[in-house]
Formats: structure tokens, sequence, C-alpha cells
């Protein structure tokens, strides 16, 4: 069905381009394939994870995406092993399995908070690590069985995935049959594993098909991957077939965000009203909530199609990070919904520079490392060339640090000079009710002298002055002799504002 | 009654001791270990580390501060790599790199919630794993260096026991017995902040210093750790034991100790199977056999555990249906002023829903109600006096309640249902009666 | 009056995020009196005490205990924290709690011993649970961890007290052994100050009050201070409130 779907989509793009192009777009770059897959995951985990965000739940991607790795584990060693069928990460079945897994366990730990033996911070910190690490025990008991390396469960192997496709035969489609007594099946006789194990040709444990052009019905795929290894199977002027080669990963990814897209659209109400319904948001403490359930599903889903991209523990990031940069620029739910994805694409498109060293275009890494070669010595080694998933969460958390920064409204930076700016309202106003309170006592004299008045605010003589100063410019006080006098506009002043105080 | 004159922590006490010797011989029997110089130094180092850091689990566990402990060791990673470009594989500098990063990671996340609107949860999630993709690209920086040196820096991600020598077990034990002088030293001061913050404050401690110096040790434990258990994994070496420790007991004391021999037990098995396998990584080992533990703990420790809870409360529930029901029968003569007019059980269920049918078999077992056909029920003459005593008993514990103060009654903390002649010496039952039949003006007098 | 005065709060501002809490409170509350701190919700009453106690840091203003600042007035000053700000499930006793009561006077490093244990003893007597004290502390009634609180402030033995909503979901009997104790604190000449939030009883248990929304409305003895117009201006808007609030007053008159 996902073929089917995969085949749609290539015609309706093959009317505007050409195989070639659609190949050289994704088969042939792995860059563009992680540039796609990293979106799609992006605006996936940026979608659900703005609503676990404004929950307080957003350690509970955490939690599902480190079940999920037992989830994938043991689903695939159970198809694998069990029912002995071949299969791969991004098979619907196993991202169902999986999915159910990462659900099941936050019911599962739901119910051990509820037993009211263990905190929920102790019963987060406890129980998926603990799944999580029976996943990578039996990951690296079964490693050849998963095609797992145990690496690759906390990083992915995002650059790869443009190597992981489907292939869609366009033209020459037919099958060729190439008998014995075909002169091609001369390739049958160089293989001499197939000959030594007794296998007929198209047996499907005949590993080394591809290598050995051996008799039988070859598919065009088959045919052009055995032409590759240098077995001529067809005619020099007969047409070859023509393929367009589809990343797996880029069709799940995408499923997965339309899916979540036409959820967040769809219940976009619901979710809006119990994402800021201050008793539902405590913390993991959700009732049997149908909506939040199937949010969870989603995440689970979500977790399971980035895990052969980015891994079990760096997919977090994708759900936190870019909701988090989000909920500091902008108030609006639907805002926040829009410029979550967009930071997420934005840092996975720059990470796969950042992880050649390019650093947004501006700066190389590779420079700075030649630099500190000279100062610390890093043996010479100054070429940066890392893990592209980590590079994207890289630039998310740049992103991140740059929003809590500079944020119009929220960024350090803001808050500083409002902050500055109503520190010195603020004292004014303390000094003008200080006035207010003495003005017509006997004490007056001592408690509203310029000598006096630091004394008794406890502020510096500077401080003092300074205060004086403003307020003086704006007539709300006036000064006779040492004694400092509120004005009638001061006096209106600063009943506002207390009436203003006691309505906040 | 003091902690330590609790004879069956103590009990629980040499039990743990005796599994934690036992193991020894028991793996060398089950598992061919052979106690070899290498396998010595693992055992001793990972029975060590689970010391040091149950002790401080139980801190980070009561504070609440268990995901703290796991942003910390995730920090961490990036802090080790950047070690180990300047100082290359020596132990002590990765873990100081180590400490330095897990300190600015606490240090990234108090700043965030400080300045930010961003809840715990989310700033915690954004720290852990910033600092963890920091460390996995410098990591992956480190493993295509052409030199080969950097062999074994990868398993700082989940922990690797075979590669600890004699000096990292040295360094554990003097850093290790350090941070357990320092907690005996301050912890009547720790104690008293983990409780409550406030008053610690008002009594005029240094209450920042001291979170401060907790959380340092913390910091410092964990990083002790991440060589065996990993970065991603450590803080189930910190906060397992101490919550498996938590079920035995009742007293701080008492549940440090316990934590500190619990985390023995996981560390020793963790690193000893894992150095047996070269291809198992510590970390997760550790996790299940501490979660193991925690396990046992929150089904059989007695009065917190699931098996004696579930056990109570089906007592309870079956006492309290049969009680129930005999009042409600009671109740539904005494309304039609006819004890022996047969209530219908359908009207039972209808009050009291599946329990009904339960307590009227155990009240007809115990011969307090009769059962006059299929569906109706009546008091027996036994099950009208109980019935009438449990009712007297009620008003009696009302009055009790109201009064206790007044009269100056002995506080008993006893449940409604008792009946309180067991409960109440007679001369005081005799005062509450008294007031009852006369006017409540003698509360007065 | 100020040498004489228990507490003495001058122009006392609180602000959290630059947004003024509590602003320029002036506050003298005499020796020997039952003080109540009184007002809506979030009319600062708890910040009020915390400030002065230096839990949350002053943008403004002085406060002295007896005429000493609080560094130098430690040791006078008892607390009774709200219950629900600790841990009821940490793995301690009673008596183990009470004792933190003197830990203030023993300074650091050194431990409790005997003659603490003894002092414990005496408050949870004092409170009533003794019988308790080598209870975990989970295992108490809402009342009996009020109480525990109490003889730990006992057992801090201190001139004057800050309680934070002793009275808060309490049972009635609870309540009346709390007055009961705080009355006979007063006949010690302590001061006590209590934040309180049930009107119906002000003009029964307490002889001096503070009516505090973000500023101090009104504040002195109860029979001078505690009329319908101050309540008014205290809780603002709530007319039908006040209503109620009227007839009461009528007859507490």
């Amino acid at each position: 069905m996902i073929k089917a779907l995969e085949r749609f989509i290539i015609e309706v793009l093959l009317w505007v381009t050409t195989p070639d192009d659609i190949n050289a777009l994704w088969a042939q770059s792995p860059r563009n394939t992680a540039i796609l897959i990293g979106a799609l995951i992006a605006t996936s985990g940026a979608l659900l994870g703005t609503f676990l965000l404004l929950r307080r739940m957003a350690l509970v991607t955490d939690a599902i995406s480190h079940s999920v790795l037992l989830g994938i584990v043991v689903t695939f060693l159970l198809i694998t092993l069990v029912l002995d069928r071949e299969f791969d990460y991004s098979s619907p079945l196993l991202l169902i399995g999986s999915a159910l897994a990462g659900v099941g366990t936050v019911f599962l730990t739901e119910w051990l908070f509820q037993s009211g033996l263990i905190k929920q911070d102790a019963a987060l910190g406890l129980a998926f690590p603990f799944l999580f690490a029976i996943g990578v025990i039996l990951i690296s008991r079964y490693a050849d069985n998963v095609h797992l390396d145990i690496d690759a469960v906390y990083v992915g192997e995002i650059g790869l995935a443009s190597s992981n496709t489907n292939s869609h035969c366009l033209t020459n489609c037919e099958p060729i049959t190439i008998t014995p007594d075909d002169p091609r099946a001369i390739t049958v006789r160089r293989c001499m594993n197939c000959a030594a194990e007794n296998l007929y040709p198209r047996d499907p444990r005949a590993e080394f098909e591809e290598f050995c052009g051996n008799c039988g019905t070859y598919t065009p795929s088959e045919a052009v991957r055995a032409e590759a290894q240098g077995i001529p199977i067809y005619d020099d002027n007969e047409e070859r077939p023509t393929f367009v080669y589809w990343p797996k990963s880029i069709t799940i990814m995408g499923l997965i965000m339309l899916l979540n897209l036409s959820f967040v659209l769809l219940f976009y109400k619901e979710l809006q009203l119990t994402a800021f319904d201050a008793a539902l948001a405590s913390t993991l403490g959700f009732r049997p909530n149908l909506l939040l359930y199937v949010l969870l599903f989603l995440v689970s889903i979500t977790a399971v199609g980035a895990f052969d991209a980015v891994g079990a523990v760096l997919v977090v990031a994708f759900f936190i990070i870019p909701p988090a940069a989000a909920y500091l620029l902008t108030d609006r739910l639907y805002q926040m919904l829009l410029i979550a994805p967009i930071i997420g694409v934005f840092a996975t498109s720059t990470g796969i520079d950042l992880a050649r060293g390019q650093f947004l275009g501006v700066f190389s890494v590779n420079r700075l490392l030649e630099a500190l070669d000279d100062i610390v010595g890093l043996g010479g080694y100054t070429e940066w060339n890392v893990s592209i998933s980590a590079s994207m969460v890289m630039m998310m958390s740049f992103c991140f640090i740059v929003a809590w920064i500079a944020s119009p409204r929220y960024g350090l930076l803001a808050t500083l000079i409002r902050r500055w700016y109503q520190h010195r309202q603020f004292a004014e106003q303390l000094l003008l009710g200080h006035l207010y309170n003495h003005q017509h006592m006997e004490s007056m004299a001592d408690e509203c002298s310029i000598n006096t008045l630091p004394m008794h605010l406890n502020w510096s003589q500077h401080q003092v002055e300074r205060i004086i100063r403003n307020l003086r410019s704006r007539h709300w006080i006036e000064i006779r002799g040492e004694q400092v006098m509120l004005t009638d506009s001061g006096e209106q002043h600063l009943l506002l504002f207390r009436q203003q105080l006691m309505q906040k | 009654m003091m902690w330590y004159s609790d004879r069956r922590f103590w009990g629980i006490v040499a039990f743990t001791l005796f599994l934690n010797i036992a193991f020894i011989p028991f793996s060398s029997w089950v598992l061919n270990a052979e106690y070899q110089y290498t396998l010595r130094i693992v055992t001793v180092g990972g029975a060590l580390l689970g010391i040091v850091s149950g002790i401080l689990g139980s801190f980070a566990v009561l504070r609440q501060q268990s995901l703290i402990g796991d942003t910390v060791a995730h920090a961490a990673l990036p802090g080790v790599a950047i070690a180990f470009l300047i100082a290359g594989r020596a132990l002590e500098w990765l873990l100081v790199g180590a400490a330095i990063a897990g300190w600015v990671g606490v240090w990234m996340l108090n700043a965030i919630l400080r300045t930010t609107r961003i809840k715990q949860d989310a700033a915690m999630g954004v720290v852990l794993v910033s600092w963890f993709g920091f460390g996995v690209a410098l990591l992956s920086y480190i493993q295509r260096r052409p030199d080969a040196g950097q062999a074994g820096i990868d398993k700082f991600i989940f922990g690797q026991a075979a590669a600890i020598v004699r000096q990292d077990v040295n360094l554990i034990a003097i850093v290790g017995a350090f941070i357990v002088l320092i907690l005996l030293l301050f912890w009547k001061e720790l104690k008293l902040i983990t409780f409550d913050y406030e008053f610690a404050a008002v009594n005029g401690f240094r209450v920042r210093i001291l979170d401060t110096l907790l959380a340092t040790l913390i910091v410092i434990a964990i990083v002790l750790g991440l060589q065996l258990a990993g970065v991603i994994l450590m803080v189930g070496l910190l906060i397992a034991p101490s919550v498996a420790a938590r079920q035995w007991t009742n007293h701080l004391e008492q549940m440090t100790i316990l934590s500190a021999l619990f985390g023995a037990f996981a560390g020793t098995v963790g690193a000893v199977i894992s150095a047996l396998d070269v291809g198992l990584p510590t970390g997760p080992l550790i996790i299940v056999v501490a979660f193991g533990v925690v396990l046992l703990s929150i089904t059989f420790a007695p009065s917190r555990g699931v098996i004696w809870a579930s056990w109570q409360q089906r007592r309870d529930r079956r006492r309290f249906a049969a009680q129930n029901i005999l009042q409600d029968v009671y109740r539904y003569g005494q309304s039609h002023h006819d004890f022996q007019k047969p209530v219908e059980t359908a009207f039972l269920i209808g009050l009291r829903g599946r329990t009904a049918q339960a307590g009227l078999h155990q009240l007809e077992k115990q011969g307090f109600v009769k059962r006059l056909d299929d569906a109706s029920w009546v008091l027996t003459h036994e099950g009208l006096q109980k019935a009438q005593n449990f009712e007297e008993s009620q008003q009696l514990w009302e009055t009790y309640h109201l009064y206790r103060e007044a009269l100056d009654l002995p506080d008993v903390q006893q449940e409604h249902h008792a009946n309180i002649h067991d409960v109440l010496a007679p001369e005081f039952i005799q005062r509450l009666e008294r007031l009852q039949k006369g006017d409540t003006n003698d509360q007065s007098a | 009056m100020q040498e004489t005065a228990a507490l003495h709060v001058e122009d006392l501002t609180v602000a959290y995020n630059s947004r003024p809490v509590l602003w320029d409170v002036d506050l003298t509350i005499p020796e020997g009196v039952l003080a109540a701190i009184i007002g809506p919700n979030g009319a600062g009453k708890s910040t009020l005490i915390k400030a002065v106690l230096g839990l949350i840091p002053r943008a403004a203003g002085t406060v002295s205990f007896y005429g000493k600042p609080y560094q130098k007035a430690r040791e006078l000053i008892g607390y009774v924290p709200q219950r629900g700000s600790v841990d009821w499930d940490f793995p301690t006793t009673v008596l183990d709690v009470v004792m933190m009561g003197c830990y203030g006077k023993l300074g650091w490093i050194k431990r409790p011993g005997q003659r603490e244990r003894k002092m414990a003893l005496e408050a949870l007597e004092h409170v009533g649970i003794a019988d308790l004290a080598h209870r975990q502390i989970s295992q108490l009634s809402g009342g009996q961890q009020q109480r525990t609180f109490l003889a730990r402030a006992l057992v801090q033995d201190a001139q004057i007290y800050f309680m934070d909503e002793p009275f808060a979901a309490v049972d009635a009997v609870t309540e009346r052994a709390i007055i009961a104790l705080l009355r006979e604190l007063r006949s010690r000449n302590k001061t006590v100050i209590v934040v309180h939030h049930d009107l119906q009883t002000v003009t029964e248990y307490f002889d001096y009050i503070a009516l505090l929304n973000v500023e101090i409305i009104a504040s002195g003895p109860t029979t001078e201070v505690f009329t319908a117009d101050n309540l008014r201006l205290t809780y603002g808007g709530r007319v039908s409130f006040m209503e109620d609030r009227q007839v009461v007053l009528a007859g507490g008159d």
C-alpha cells in the first residue's frame, strides 16, 4: 500500500519533472533526503510537542522515546525470530506495534505513580531507563538479528536514509527470464555459492543473488542491480528500464507528519481547551482522557518513525526544543504551532551543514579547530565531520538560546530593560507613597527631609537624589528648604497607581 | 525507640549484606566467573560506586530531584569529550570535565527557570538533550579522528565496567570517603533542608550554601559513576536503590544505609556480569538489577508493599461490607418500626452495589441475618443485638469527637468502625453516655 | 513605642518580577498579643511573613524584632510554615521533626542529644500527642501534623511566633487545641502572629489584627479595626460576601 502511494506521488511529480531529476533530488543526494526527513520529523514533533509543553508533560516524550526502543526491538525480534519473516524499520506493522508499546508503558508508569509508593520524578527517572536498558541489552545480545548498531540507538543514521529505497520501475518493466540455455546464464556457473549449496537460483535463501546473475525470472530492479555488479543482462541495443528510487523514510515520515497535522487541525479546539486547563495540566497526572492518549499514541508513532533517522534519545529534541523556543516568542497557541515547526525545519536544514563544519555559512568550525589545534593540540585533526542528527539538535539549541536572549517579550534583553525601567518607576512610587503617608503627620519633618529619606527608605543618598530629580522634573514633588513635599498632581498620580495595585 | 534499635532493620541489613557477599561464590559457580585481578577490581569498583550513589540518591529522591540527576548525567557528556580532547584518557581529567559540564548544565537549567516562563519539565528536556546532542557531536568528531587513541571514550554513553583499572578504584574510594565524611558532618543540616527548607532558613542555617553543597555532592557521585554506568543510565544507579530502600523503612538513617547496600548490590552484580561478557554494556545491566530490587521492594515490603496493601484492603473491604449491610438491614427495620420485616436483596444491592452479596453471605455465616427466600433477608436476634451495639458505638464515637477536648478524654487513634467499648475505658464511656442522655449544656460543667 | 514593639515593619515592599506583591507596608505589633494578618487570596499574607523572616528578598523597607534587626533577633523567632509546604511522606518520626526545633540553637554540626530529646517529648506532651512520638509522619491526620509543627515551634522557645495558616483544614478539636495553646503562649507574654483566612473566628481568637491587601488597609486592636468599612476596603468588590459579614458583625458588636 505504501508502495502504491509512493507510485502515485511519483506519477504526480512526473508531470513536472523527469525520473532522473527525482533520483538526483533524493536517492542520489543524502543531503537533500536528510534535510527533508529531518524537516518532517521536526514538523511532526513540534506540532505534538507544543501541546505536551503546555500541559507540562514535555518529559513524557523522553519517556516514550525511551520505552519505544524496547518496543521496536521486541517487535523486531518477534517477527524475525518467531515468524521468521524479513522486515525493515519502516514497516507499518513495526510502527504500530512499537507505538502501542510506548503508550502501554505510559499506562504502566501512571499505575506506578498511583500506587503512591514512588514519587513521580523517581518513577520517570526509573521506569523508562529500565525499559530502555532492556532494549539496549537485547540489541547488544542480538545485534545480528536486529540489524542495529548500538550507537544507532542514540544518534540514528539520518545520513544513510537516502540509500534505503523502494524502487519504482517506469518503463520497460517486463521481467526478464533467463533459461539455462540462455547465453546469459553463463553466469550461473560463476556463482560457486549457489552451486555448492545446491540452491535454486531464485531461492530466497540465496543470499548472493545480486552477485550471481543466475537463471530465473528477474524483476527489472534485480536485473539493473545485477548489471551494476558487472553481469550483462540487457543487450546493448535493448532499452534499459527507468527507475525512480524513493527513500522509504520519506513516505513513512511524510505520512506521520500528515497524520499529526490533521489530528491537530481536526481537534484544535479540544486540544486548546485541555492545554490551558490547569487541572488537567497537573504534570503527569492525566485522567483517562481519550484525546491525550491519542496524542501520546501519535508521539509514540512519531518516535518510532524517526527512530532509524535520529535514534531514541536525540528524537526528544525534536519534540521539546522548538516548542520551548516558540513558547518564548509568542503567547498565542496558533502562533506557537506555526513558529515551532519553522524553527525545527530551519534547524534541521542548517544542521546538516553544521555537521560538515559550516555554521549558517558565516563561520567555519574547521577554522576554529585549526586555531584550537595551535593552542591545545588536537593531534592535527581539524576536520569537523560529525553526526548529522546531533548537529541538527545543536542548531535547535542555538535557536532556543537566540530566542531566550532576544525574544522581544520574554527574552533576557527585553526582561532586563523592562526590569530596569520598572525598577525606576517602582522606586518613584515608593518615594511618593512615603511622602503621602507622612504628609500630615508630626514626624513629617524627620521622615521627609532630603537628608533622612535615604535612611528611612534604606536607599543610598545618590539613589534618592536621582529619583527626586526625576520626580521634580515631572512636578510630582517640590522641595522647600530641606523638606520634600508632594504636589497635588503627584498625589493624584499616586492614588491612581494604588487603585490599580488593588485591582490587579 | 531510636532508628538503630530496630531489629527488623538490622535483619534486612544482614540479609542484604549476605546477598552481596553470596553473589561472589554464586557467580563463580553459575557464570563460571574467575575472580582474577581484573574481576576483583571491577567488583570493588561497582560496590563502592553503588554505595556512594546509593547514599546520595536518598537525598536526590527525597528532594524530588531525581530528574535533575538525569540532566546532570546527560550534560556531563560534552565535558568528558572536551576533557579527552585536551588531556587525553586520564580518568581524573575526564571526571573534572564531566563535573564542570554537569554543573554548567544545572546552572543553565536554573537560569532558564529563573528568567523564562518555561516550566521545569520542558527546561530539563531542553538542557538534557541539548547537552547530550553537543556531546554526541564531539564524540563523533573524536571517533573519526585517524589516531587510534580514542578507544573507549564512547563507552561513556552506556558504561563499561571492564575498562576500570586499579587507579580508578582508588580514585572512587578516596572521593567516596570524602563524600561520606561530609555527609556525616552535615547530616543534621542536610536532613533539615531536605525536609523543611524554609524552617532551616528561619533557624539561621545558610540554606544556599547547603543547597550548593548537596547539589555538588550529587554531581560528583554521578560523575564518578559515568565510566561504569554511562551518561544515559547513570540516573538509575542514583535513584533506584533509594526508591527501593524507602519501601522498607520510615527512617532517613535506615533508608540511607539500606540504599547504600542495595546500590552496592546493583553495582557489583551489574559490573561483574558485564565484565564477563564484553558485549554487554554495564549501565543497562546495573539498571536492570537495581530495578529488580525496586520491584521486589514495592511488591513485598511490609506495610507499604503492594501485596501487603492489597491484602489489607481486601480484609477491610470485607469487614466493612458486612458491617455496612448489617447497618442497612437494621435501619430498614427501624424506619418501618418492624425488625422482622424482610429486606429484598435487590434493595441492598441498590444501596451498596456488588459488595452487598458478599456481605450478606458473610453475615449469614456469622448468624446475624437469615435468608427467608431467594431474594429477601431478615435480622436474627443476634444480628439485631449486634447492629444495636454498633449503632450505639457509632453515636458514642460522634460524641467523643465533639467533646473529647472538653471532657479531657484520652486521644485514641482508632477508626470509626471499631467498637468504642474495646478502645475506651468504661469510666470514659459512662461520661459520654451521661452527656448523650442529658442536655448538651453538660459540656460546660 | 518602637522599643517595646515585638515586630516593627517599615516601608516593606516586595515584588515578583517587578510586580508589587506587597506595597509600602508599615506595621507595628506590640508585645504579648495574638495577632492575625487578614486579607483576600493573593493579598500577600504569606508573602508578608516570608519577607519579614527574610525568606524572600525585599525590594525596600526595614524589619525589626524587639528593636533588633533580623540577623540579631534570630533566636527570638519561631516559625510554623504552612502544613502543605513539606513532604509528609518523608521518612522520619514525629519526635525527629519536633527535635528539628532545636537545631537552630544547636548551630552547625553539633548533634541533638538527650536534653533536646527531653525537650521535644515535653513539647509533644504539651500539644497532646506524646503517644505519637515514634510514629512515622505520613501516618498523621491533618490535625496531628499541625500539632507536630506547633510542638516543633515550642521547642524553638521563641519570643515571637509566626504561623502560616495554622487553622487551614484541621478539625474542630485541633483548632480548639491550637487556639488554647496560642492563648497560653500569650499569657507567657509571647507574641504570636498568624496568617488567618476565616473571618468568622477573628473576633473570638485575636486581639490584634492587620488587614492586608497588597497594602496595609488598617491595623490595630481587633475591637477598633475589625469594622465593616475596613473589611470592605480590604476585600474590595465582593459585595454579596460583605452583606453576609455585616450581619455577623452586627451580632458581634
